[in-house]
């Protein structure tokens, strides 16, 4: 009987109910799209820090030296113990690693900074990058090379040419594969396998640095690098602060930016859903002049009225919240390229966010215990 | 009678009318706000990411390459060309003087002391450091600008005395001999005429090149080296607007001789503060040098700020929707509880025009009563969130005030038109009975 009489109420009044149900499933719609959003904007933003490139540097203890003249080479460690750490740890945060071997050779005389690396993880340990030619996807490969563009421009080298690197009376010869626009000190720098390198300097199996790129939170970098640190005793193990001392206050200042404004939202949103409920409150008093009248005790009759409202507040939450996150997953791709998936915790959240500002709405319903049937039927 | 029925309207039911009115407040508040915010953002946020330090290296136009391994210059002294520190001023003569933040000069000496027997290097820079500008003025900046994340244990050396700070890393291998308060004694080379004595005033950590060397005052850097009023490198913290297709082509057209800007795009792109033209400004002033965004601080803050300009647009959007939606649903709702009053009026012979008439110029009064209100609520919102989050209040726009008026008119006419179409099929007979 009760649950017959509160679908009879919902069916009989659509067109008022129309109104109501639209400000619901509106105000649940935005307020799930920007949940989700908030939720996903930080895993995003800490991506985009990310991207920078490497934010681990592992290199020997003591000091580079001060003087490099032709032969010299700053200090070395084995490129063995390195990489086994590396490969100890787990690697599900480690997007990119690379060991590297700086040594300064000579091209057409002129003294020129070698970098010894693996040139399939260039691209990925600093996305800021920009070549013209094309990048070397094996690490093995040993006769190409990737030249800065200053060193390009001074040494007249265009793709395809060949470079011939001198270091004491050893020398090496690779083919141009790209030029690389870096922005930075890697401009004036030449790229090469670093096995080719090793063999050069004749320094094999050692390296100067790696660089490890990971990703998540400036929290899970710490850890890590901790981590890493541990298991490198011997070496200096260093997060690039740069970004990472910056990160956090900058992503505190974005999220609180945006959870204050969504907050607004979700204040005007329940306000909006508030006002269309009470007014459909007050415009249920002509039934609840017939139910007096008919003998039902005013509890039950606020009963039937706050089923109907709740009945109204889920339906219209679910709807809503669906129809967010279907918003989110778009505000997604707009804003980052990729989709932000829904979280399965909105979907609760904003139906029961919804059913309490539906029931406050119905708050005036309090008032029908004053009510006079015989008034109301008469029409006044 | 038109105006005489309206006031009716207001004096008979007043709360009716403070609904709508409260709902037109909130709602304008918060698109007020929100607005206010979104477009204050993206120069609060790019002021924020200069906490990454600088954007922008300036380098000699040089014949030799650089010999830079990890950030530290191995070229000996004689070799490659310097800049002179007397042209810094310049940098605050420039079309965005106001947008550089700050400078920071670096010289770089390898150098041996005598307390650990050994060679280091020596890097010479300003910590903070008052520069004359052209204009008269003095600029005060040095590596507390353009480096903020270096940490120093102890205290900076003082600009022009004869002090230094230590890398942690070379201060862990010699804890004695670069404790703070000792003096070391450096020079060029092992064996040198000029021994210059050094007071240790702190120990610097910043993760990188700097671990391993002594941070010196440019001056001291100088002497050392035998290039008085010269350094090698120039860090450059300034406020940029992210780059997009105009910057790209500008950037281009430097030194591409394809790409050409007309006259408008060119002084579009001169007058705006991308990094690409901020570049072209600076090398102006220093001839013979190369400026480069250092690209991995650059694209991050301009990745980053785009895509938090959009988001934010996106929530302006959902406020303004929201405020529409609260606004339109008061209306609609004014509309249907006053269905007797539309019979009434109906009864006596009013037509649907005239109807429809005293209710939308009726919400346009109310709009433009509730939209002013909601404005300068708003414009105090604004206010505390911009303290909030960004320590500094936002200031109001006034700009946004006839918008927000025409929008608060806009919303509440579309919001009552629905019900309207709907009261001019109502039959004054049937309301009238009651039903």
């Amino acid at each position: 009987m009760f649950w017959r009489l509160v679908f009879q109420l919902l069916r009989g009044s659509r067109g008022r109910l129309g109104v109501a149900i639209l400000a619901i499933v509106s105000g649940a719609a935005v307020i799930s799209a920007l949940l989700n959003l908030d939720l996903g904007v930080q895993s995003k933003l800490t991506q985009e820090f990310r991207t920078l490139g490497a934010n681990i540097v592992i290199s020997p203890a003591s000091g580079a030296p001060a003087q490099i003249s032709g032969a010299e080479v700053p200090s070395l460690m084995p490129e063995h113990d390195v990489l086994e750490a590396l490969q100890q740890l787990p690697s599900a945060q480690v997007s990119a690693a690379a060991p590297y071997l700086y040594i300064v050779a000579r091209a057409q005389n002129i003294p020129v900074v070698v970098a010894g690396t693996w040139l399939d993880q260039a691209q990925k340990l600093d996305a800021t990058w920009k070549l013209e030619g094309n990048w070397i996807v094996s690490r093995a490969d040993d006769s190409h090379c990737l030249v800065g563009r200053n060193v390009a421009r001074r040494l007249h080298l265009a793709v395809g040419n060949p470079l011939e690197l001198h270091y004491l009376d050893r020398s090496a010869q690779c083919s141009v594969a790209g030029i690389l626009d870096a922005g930075g000190a890697e401009d004036n720098q030449v790229f090469a396998s670093l096995r080719a390198v090793q063999s050069l300097a004749n320094l094999p199996g050692q390296i100067g640095l790696a660089q490890v790129s990971v990703t998540g939170t400036a929290q899970v970098l710490a850890d890590y690098a901790a981590r890493l640190a541990a298991a490198l005793l011997q070496y200096q193990v260093r997060p690039i602060r740069q970004v990472a001392e910056a990160e956090g206050a900058l992503l505190g200042r974005i999220r609180l930016l945006i959870v204050s404004m969504v907050v607004l939202i979700l204040i005007l949103t329940a306000l909006c859903v508030l006002g269309t409920m009470a007014a459909l409150a007050m415009e249920r008093r002509k039934d609840v002049g017939l139910m007096k009248s008919l003998g039902g005790s005013i509890s039950r009759i606020v009963g039937v009225f706050l089923a109907e409202v709740g009945v109204l507040g889920a339906a219209g939450g679910l709807l809503g919240a669906i129809l967010g996150a279907a918003l989110s997953y778009w505000m997604g791709l707009r804003v980052f390229g990729t989709a932000i998936s829904p979280r399965w915790e909105v979907f609760p959240v904003t139906i029961a966010l919804m059913i309490v500002v539906t029931l406050t709405g119905a708050l005036p319903l309090r008032m029908l215990g004053n009510v006079k049937p015989a008034e109301i039927l008469r029409g006044e | 009678m038109f105006a005489r029925l309206l006031g009716e309207s207001f004096a008979r039911n007043p709360r009716r009318k403070v609904l709508t009115a409260a709902a037109l407040v909130i709602g304008m508040a918060v698109a007020t706000a929100t607005l206010t915010i979104a477009l204050e953002v993206g120069d609060r946020l790019a002021r924020e990411f200069r906490s990454l330090g600088a954007n922008l290296l300036v380098t000699p136009e040089s014949d030799t390459l650089p010999v830079e391994i990890g950030g530290v210059d191995y070229r000996p002294v004689d070799e490659g060309a310097y800049l002179n520190e007397a042209d810094l001023g310049k940098l605050k003569t420039i079309f965005w003087r106001h947008n550089i933040l700050g400078f920071t000069p670096f010289l770089d000496v390898p150098a041996y002391v005598s307390e650990i027997g050994g060679a280091t290097t020596l890097i010479g820079t300003w910590y903070q450091h008052e520069v004359p500008v052209p204009d008269g003025t003095k600029f005060e900046t040095g590596a507390s600008a353009t480096h903020p994340w270096w940490k120093v244990q102890g205290r900076w050396f003082r600009d022009g005395a004869d002090e230094c700070v230590v890398g942690s890393s070379l201060a862990e291998k010699y804890p004695a001999e670069f404790a703070i308060g000792k003096t070391i004694h450096v020079a060029q080379k092992e064996i040198s005429g000029y021994v210059h004595p050094l007071a240790v005033t702190g120990i610097i950590s910043t993760g990188d090149a700097e671990d391993n060397a002594l941070l010196v005052p440019l001056a001291v850097a100088q002497e050392i080296s035998g290039h008085p009023g010269k350094f090698r490198q120039l860090f450059v913290s300034a406020l940029t607007k992210p780059a997009d297709a105009l910057a790209e082509r500008g950037e281009r057209a430097q030194t591409d001789k394809n790409v050409q800007l007309t006259p408008t795009e060119y002084d579009r792109w001169f007058c705006s503060p991308y990094i690409s033209s901020i570049g072209f400004q600076i090398r102006t002033v220093l001839p013979g040098t190369e400026v480069h965004a250092i690209r991995r601080v650059a694209e991050t803050e301009g990745r980053i700020l785009t895509r938090v300009g959009t988001l934010l647009w996106i929530v302006t959007l959902a406020a303004l929707g929201a405020a529409a939606l609260a606004v339109a649903a008061t209306s609609a709702t004014t509309v249907l509880e006053r269905r007797a009053e539309i019979g009434v009026m109906k009864a006596l012979g009013a037509s649907n025009a005239l109807v429809g008439g005293i209710f939308l110029v009726e919400q346009v009064l109310l709009a433009i009563a509730g939209g002013a209100i909601g404005f300068f609520v708003g414009a105090g919102l604004a206010r505390f969130l911009g303290k909030s989050v960004f320590g500094t209040p936002a200031s109001p726009r006034l700009i946004l005030f006839p918008v927000v008026l025409a929008l608060a008119a806009v919303i509440a006419m579309v919001g009552s038109l629905v019900p309207l179409r709907r009261a001019a099929h109502f039959r004054p007979a049937v309301i009238l009975r009651g039903e």
